[in-house]
Formats: C-alpha cells, structure tokens, sequence
C-alpha cells in the first residue's frame, strides 16, 4: 500500500505540474487564479497521501482541513477585488 | 478492502489526468472552468474517499479519523464548486467573449 | 517508520517551489505575482511536512498560504495592479547579482559542518532534546513536545512574540488611520469611485459563507485547545478565527461587519490577549513562585503539580489566540479600507 501511495503522489505532481503551465500561459489573470485554485485543491490530497505513508494521518489530516478552508477565502477575496473593479486590468497595463 | 482504495485512487487520478488536459488545451476561459471546477472537486472527492480506505486497510481507523476525512470532502464539495461560480461571474462581467468556432477569441 | 520513501517526494517538491518561485517573480501584473506566491507558500508548507515539522507547516499553511495573501489583495486594491516600469541599468543589475552571488556561496560554504539529518549524536539531539523528549509527560502531561517546549519551558519568547504581533497591529493602525472628515489628501478616481459591485448579487457566495464561517469557528477552537496532543495551538487557531471573520468581510459587505465589530472592540481585544498571558504570569508571582511559573498555581488548579502547567499552557494559548484573531481581523479592516473603516474590499 505505501509503494502505491507514493506512486499516486508522484503521479500527482507531475500532473501538478502540467497545471503549472497554464498558470504560466494563461492570457488573462483568471486563467491563472483558477489554475491556483487546482494546484491548491490537489494539495489538500497530497498532505493525506504524506500521512499514510509517515503512518501517522492523524496529525495530517488537520492540516488538511486547516488549508482547505483558507484554500476558499483566497480564491473568493481575489475575485471579489476584480468585481469591485469591474474590468479585468487598466487600460494598457499587462495582465 | 485494498482493493476498493486502489479502484478510487486510480478512478481518481483519471479524472485529474483529464482536468489538466482540459486546462491545458481547451480554447476559451470558459471551456477550461468547466475542466477546472467539475473535474477538480470531483477528482478529490473520489481520491479522499479512497485514502479513507486505505487507512481502513492499515488498521489504523478510527472514529474521528473517518469524520475529519468525511468533514474535508464536505468542505471541498461545497468551497470548490463556489470559488468556480465567483471566477465565471467576474469573467462574465469583465466581458470575455466566448470562443465561435471559426474566428478565435478577442 | 522504518524506510521512508521520502525523497522521491522532497525532490519534486523542491523542483516545483522553485518553479513557482521563478513565476512570481517574473509576472508582470501584481495581481498575479500575489496569487502565484500564495500557491509556492502552499508548497513550502508540503516541504515542511515532508521533514516532519508539522506545527510549522500548519503555520505557514494558514497564514503564508491564507491570511497573507488576502492582506496582498487588499494591499493592491487601494493601491494598483502595475508596477511602473523602469529603465534596466545594467552595471546596478550585475553588482546586485554580484553581491547576492557571493552571500548565497558564503552560508553554503557552511554547510559541510552541519551534522548529519537526524544524527542521535548532533550536539542538539544528544543534550537538550533528550531532555525533553523524557521529561514532557512527567513534567506537564502534554503529550505534544512542541507546545510544551513553547508555551512552557520557553514561555518568554512566546510571550515576546505575542506582543510582536500586537505591535505590527498597532503600528500599521497609527500608520495608515486616516479620519476621514479632516483628510486633505486627494485619493486618485480608480479609489475614490463608489464599488461597482452590489453585494446584493452574490446569493450562491454569500449562502455558502453562512454554511461555511461556524465550521471554520469550532474547527479553530478545536485547534487551540488541541494543540496539547495534535498538531495546532493558539497561534494557528486564532489565525483560523481570525481568517473566517475575513471570509465574513470578503462575502459580505465590510460595512456589513464594521455595524458589530467597531474600531474600539477590536483594538482593545487585541490587548486583552497580550494581557491574559501577562496575567497569568503575574497571578504565577501573587501564589509565590516566579514569572510565569506555572508550578505555583498548584493550589488553585484541579489535580497534582503536573497539571497546574497542564492548565497554565492552556491558559496562555487561549490568551494567544486572541491576540492573534484580533489582529489578523484589525490589520485586514485597516488596508481594505485604506484607514477610514468605512468600506473596502
């Protein structure tokens, strides 16, 4: 169960990765902040993957559910300023 | 019992391998949201699920253990979705045109 | 824990901080430098883990990954999204690199002095950990070393470091406080514009804050007083108390929460946090011991000497936490609404 554990983690950060691209690419900022939000979300399932294989989750999974909650209030308070100001960047800034 | 947290786990893994594809190549703000917000929360969910498994597995279930993991989904479930809706909205607003098929976008 | 597999992870997470490093530092708009450094926060956070250090990787969990990028945010809101270009200067740039090139070389030239990861006969591991590792159950009965060695042998520093945090509070309150009815300075229009927003709009956001703020309380709660046996304490349980008063402010209007939490409550609660750990030890001094003592408070605490520390650490974590929500809820109120508490982001 270990070995497949820390397969499946591997494999998580590769893919972890490839999101990091579009974080890199993405044209406007949303592309970006959504991107973030995966990576942060997928963080969440690789403390718990850390857990099982220290052998201890107990300790982990407050971690886990500590993040979780702030992961929410980032992605809220980020596109709560673009609401408040209703276009996506000033004039002839780049995004 | 292994077995049910290997299914879940590789189901899980799938459905994230198809999320980054989908962020990576879709052509539009709005296509890659929908890669982003279903396939993420639902990846999770089923991924979580199958660590509660393989905990079970272990022999080192407990209780709290299993609600705390349950409380995490539940968070996930609910936040994730929301954050998704908020990005659409501002967006919407901003004035992202949506992809047609035979002229490109903006 | 016999044989880790450890390293496969500690090599891809090295690589993928360094990545995200190099992104934000290289983005162009603020917005989503502060974004992208949120996530490499996060990353150190899973670093951290990795080494076993997971007090320290709940800290920076909540507050590098959480409330700081949301002071960031708030930060660019009153200010702006660009940095104004500046013209390269080229000789300035090479001697900067010059200078961090050689500080960089000269810590690594240490490194090979340092003993070895985990070494049981590193001067650390052989006299002060043993120590502690013994005697923190006879001592205390805390089974988490880590909030003993805080909040008991060392309680000074812990008491210090509180009230480190109380002053940032009121150092950028008497800094960017601004009444706003004898203000003489002209704010740029994209500042003083009415929001565009109605908060009015936002059902699905504002529903599932209400679902979500009384978990985020009770979870934090759960972490301070916890922290005796899991992974938590006051610090990181207040900086959740104090992240989802934020999440109130961000879903809601911050007129909305300005009606309950008015500038003097929050002010003169920050204090009381600081207050409470002062007085216990002072209470310490009243019973006949010494500063912060907890062994004197022996006759009013239920159970034998081991417990009245037991108590006396629980006490100065509540104290803690305190400090630290308050705080987090007062600096967000001031840069979101750029000092005159009456709107904002």
């Amino acid at each position: 169960m270990n070995s497949f554990i820390t397969i499946a983690g591997v494999v998580l950060i590769g893919l972890m990765l490839l999101v990091l691209v579009r974080v890199i690419k993405g044209p406007t900022v949303i592309d970006r902040l959504v991107a973030v939000n995966v990576i942060g979300t997928k963080s969440i399932v690789l403390l718990l993957f850390s857990g099982i294989i220290f052998g201890q989750l107990e300790m982990f999974v407050d971690i886990a559910l500590g993040y979780g909650l702030l992961n929410f209030i980032v992605s809220i308070a980020a596109s709560r300023y673009y609401q408040h100001r209703r276009c996506l960047e000033q004039k002839g800034q780049p995004s | 019992m292994e077995y049910i947290a290997y299914i879940l786990i590789v189901v899980g893994l799938v459905f994230f391998l198809g999320t980054s594809i989908g962020l990576l190549r879709f052509p539009d703000f709005y296509t890659r949201m929908h890669a982003a917000g279903k396939g993420d929360t639902l990846s999770t969910v089923l991924i979580l699920a199958g660590c509660i498994f393989a905990v079970a597995s272990q022999g080192q279930m407990s209780w709290l253990l299993g609600l705390k993991i349950l409380l995490i989904i539940n968070f996930v479930f609910i936040g994730s979705p929301t954050a998704t809706h908020a990005m659409m909205d501002v967006g919407e607003r901003a004035g992202a045109k949506p992809w047609k098929k035979k002229g490109g976008y903006k | 824990m016999a044989e880790l597999p450890i390293w496969q992870y500690d090599t891809l997470f090295l690589i993928a901080v360094v990545l995200f490093g190099v992104t934000a530092l290289t983005m162009q708009n603020l917005m989503s430098a502060a974004i992208v450094f949120g996530a490499y926060s996060f990353l150190m956070c899973l670093i951290w883990t990795a080494m076993g250090a997971v007090d320290v990787a709940f800290t920076e969990a909540a507050v590098g990954a959480g409330v700081s990028t949301v002071f960031i945010v708030a930060t660019i809101y009153n200010t702006g999204a660009s940095a104004k270009p500046r013209k390269p200067r080229v000789g300035f740039k090479l001697f900067a690199g010059a200078v961090a090139v050689a500080t960089g070389a000269f810590l690594l030239s240490a490194l090979p002095d340092f003993p070895a990861w985990g070494d049981p006969k590193s001067p650390v591991n052989s006299t002060v950990a043993p120590y502690y590792i013994e005697n923190t159950i006879r001592d205390a009965h805390v089974p988490n070393i880590v909030t003993t060695v805080l909040a008991d042998y060392r309680g000074f520093d812990t008491l210090l470091e509180t009230a480190v945090v109380f002053i940032a509070c009121i150092a950028i309150y008497s800094i960017l406080r601004v009444d706003s009815a004898k203000s003489t300075v002209d704010e740029p229009d994209i500042i003083a514009a009415p929001p565009a927003y109605d908060p009015t709009d936002s059902l699905i956001i504002r529903q599932a804050s209400r679902i979500m703020v009384p978990f985020m309380q009770i979870f934090a709660l759960y972490v301070i007083a916890h922290g005796h046996y899991s992974p938590g304490g006051g610090f990181q349980g207040g900086v959740i108390l104090g992240a989802s008063v934020i999440l109130l402010c961000i879903s809601f209007d911050l007129k909305f929460v300005l009606r309950q939490w008015t500038e003097k409550k929050i002010m003169l609660l920050t204090a009381l946090g600081v207050l409470i750990y002062a007085a216990v030890g002072v209470a310490c001094i009243f019973m006949g011991g010494d500063y912060l003592n907890y062994n004197a408070l022996d006759p009013v605490l239920p159970g034998d000497m081991a417990f009245a520390r037991y108590y006396g650490i629980l006490l100065v974590e509540v104290g803690v936490g305190v400090t630290v929500m308050f705080s987090m809820i007062g600096i967000y109120i001031i840069l979101a609404s750029n000092g005159r508490f009456n709107r904002g982001l």
